[in-house]
């Protein structure tokens, strides 16, 4: 597979003179190939990094909620699929956080590291040219732990679930004085799922060296597990590339076997979204002169 | 078909769901706060009350008209500490910046039964030319081919490997001695992890349970221990285990595990107890509190929180002491010899 990655709609001197060798080398016209190009080929991929609050808050480990920074990173890719008269697109969200939080006394700290992938399809419904809304549903999967350094016994609260979510996105290409940006609302929320808790005094001694894991892994939905994803995010030009600010709202909480958790963060992220273009080696080849490889 | 697909996407898109946070009670961070914050979580948590005959209500009553609202912070870890000594578990301490309270009982008022002096001046020797040691285990062959094994707290690592040499290194032995007095405890694998060279088949040992609610009879069915046969190098002599009060928490857990094996005798004074595996918590002043939340029973199902009786009942003999001789030790090289 090569990637070709497209320029912004702003030409620069580099893609024209890179557009025009292509043509004087090969001979293909441009419009040749733009009719030739699948629209579910094309990817908007965006890596982001933010900091932010979160207050995680798990009885298995203290009665209290611990308060603290949050520091994550993103990955997102979006394309459109060939479903449903390519009307479909595909979305991957991955992120990691990690905080570093204190109790109300501040004088106890916890480590609280969740790695989280999302993956979905969801239905676009094009109101106008600029502006859609997206329905659909996404696989949530969810990895991790909450270590609190002062506990003996239940030092640490280990994460695993995983969801059928909900999904529903708004997106609106605008411009304000000609200066064109892209608004993204997204909003996440569990459907059902499955995930691992211990019992109300459950060690983790009676579950992985005793091997008592009944009942450990739990069904779980509205009435047991209430959370919410929100993420808003603008993309803008700058120079040649194309910049991203998101604000992700994320609410995680569960009340399963007898503990009650909840994670609250609020992060603020900056990143860089590319265009990319993937075409088959197999039905194009590039000329030689832009090959680097 | 498809439509009706789309209207369906769309309503979902559309749900404003009605969440609510999870979240628990908070409590002021005074005395009053604190106070409510310990009680609450040691009836909530705590897997001894039916067991020790504890009313924690009339324990509410008679402790919160001791808080006063000006009251110093010593004052009042003070009045918590003697509120948790009712409880009787030296599994319960609480935690400040400048005390940790401890309930003492369960070795206080009884002989000691163990002289460090003379087990290290007479007994073990030096560290460079006398005994060895091997992570947690100190070890050596007496005079009289008996094996000895001191270890001193069951916090500090013991691997198989180590298990292997020093069972190797005694194999010519007549018989072994295994010296737990005043070990406190620690961690429960190294427990079960010695245990499993003295036995040659799968054994049960006791039972666990956890409490799956606040209640104070919400617990789990028991879930079954064993100890089953280690795959290195198992004894198969005789072998006798040193016990005194301050036996405890693990070392308790260890007892339990080896009174039932073949060719074991437990020699000395009842353990101080101690089978509630602790968990934390903490008050809204940071104060940390520790508190026992998992019962361990023995095989019978018989509790072991204040302690497992001796096959062979020893105290120390001043005379002997004044000899410097260590009557619980001579005594099981007695044994061990017959």
């Amino acid at each position: 597979m090569h990637m070709v990655e497209q320029f912004q709609p702003m030409k620069t001197l580099h893609f024209s003179f890179l557009m025009i060798a292509f043509c004087l080398f090969t001979g293909v016209e441009i419009q040749a190939q733009t009719d030739t190009m699948q629209t579910d080929k094309y990817i908007t991929r965006a890596t982001m990094y933010g900091v932010g609050f979160t207050s995680v808050f798990d009885t298995y480990l203290s009665p209290q909620e611990y308060k603290g920074v949050d520091f994550r990173i993103s990955r997102e890719s979006m394309r459109m699929t060939k479903l449903f008269d390519g009307n479909i697109s595909a979305q991957s969200f991955f992120q990691a956080d990690l905080g570093y939080t204190h109790n109300r006394a501040d004088n106890n700290n916890s480590f609280s590291c969740i790695f989280n992938w999302n993956y979905g399809l969801h239905y676009q419904f094009r109101l106008t040219d600029n502006f859609k809304l997206l329905a659909g549903a996404l696989i949530d999967l969810n990895g991790g732990f909450v270590y609190n350094l002062r506990n003996t016994n239940n030092p640490a609260s280990a994460k695993a679930y995983a969801n059928l979510d909900a999904s529903g996105m708004a997106i609106w290409n605008l411009k304000i004085k000609r200066f064109p940006l892209t608004l993204r609302y997204q909003i996440n929320t569990p459907m059902v799922g499955v995930m691992f808790s211990p019992h109300y005094g459950q060690s983790y001694y009676e579950i992985f060296s005793l091997g008592n894991s009944k009942e450990v892994v739990r069904l779980t939905s509205f009435g047991n597990q209430q959370a919410l994803r929100q993420m808003l995010s603008v993309d803008f030009p700058i120079g040649h590339s194309q910049m991203r600010l998101s604000y992700i709202a994320d609410m995680q909480q569960s009340h399963v076997n007898g503990i009650k958790t909840h994670n609250y963060s609020h992060v603020f992220m900056v990143g860089f979204v590319r265009n990319i273009f993937r075409f088959s080696s197999k039905d194009k080849q590039l000329p030689p002169s832009t090959r680097a490889y | 078909m498809k439509d009706n697909i789309k209207i369906l996407l769309l309503v979902i898109c559309c749900i404003l769901l009605p969440t609510s946070c999870i979240e628990e009670e908070e409590f002021a961070n005074t005395p009053e706060g604190n106070f409510e914050q310990l009680w609450k979580i040691i009836d909530e948590k705590y897997c001894f009350f039916e067991y020790k005959g504890i009313d924690w209500n009339a324990v509410h009553d008679e402790y919160a008209a001791k808080i006063k609202p000006n009251m110093s912070s010593e004052n009042l870890f003070e009045v918590l500490s003697k509120m948790l000594f009712v409880l009787k578990d030296g599994h319960v301490n609480l935690s400040s910046a400048h005390n940790t309270s401890y309930y003492d009982e369960w070795y206080q008022n009884y002989p000691w039964n163990y002289n460090a002096e003379i087990v290290s001046q007479y007994y073990l020797g030096r560290a460079s030319t006398d005994y060895r040691t091997a992570a947690g285990l100190k070890y050596k062959i007496l005079d009289d081919n008996i094996g000895y094994v001191r270890y001193e707290s069951f916090q500090n690592g013991v691997g198989d490997g180590n298990l292997d040499e020093v069972l190797l290194y005694l194999a010519p032995c007549n018989g072994l001695i295994i010296d737990v007095r005043d070990n406190k405890g620690g961690n429960l694998t190294n427990s079960t992890r010695i245990a499993a060279r003295f036995t040659n088949e799968k054994v049960l040992t006791g039972y666990i349970r956890h409490k799956t609610g606040k209640g104070h009879n919400d617990f789990s069915d028991p879930i079954a221990i064993y100890v089953e046969p280690s795959k290195g190098v198992r004894w198969q002599k005789k072998v006798v285990v040193l016990t005194n009060r301050r036996c405890y928490s693990a070392t308790n857990d260890f007892v339990n595990n080896m009174k039932d094996l073949p060719n074991v005798t437990l020699l000395g004074d009842k353990t101080g107890g101690g089978s509630g595996l602790p968990f934390s918590s903490e008050l809204p002043n940071g104060w940390t509190i520790r508190f026992s939340a998992s019962p361990i029973f023995d095989r019978n199902m018989q509790q072991i929180e204040f302690g497992i009786e001796p096959d062979v009942k020893v105290n120390m003999d001043p005379k002997d002491e004044q000899r410097n001789k260590d009557t619980l030790i001579e005594e099981a090289r007695k044994l061990l010899n017959k």
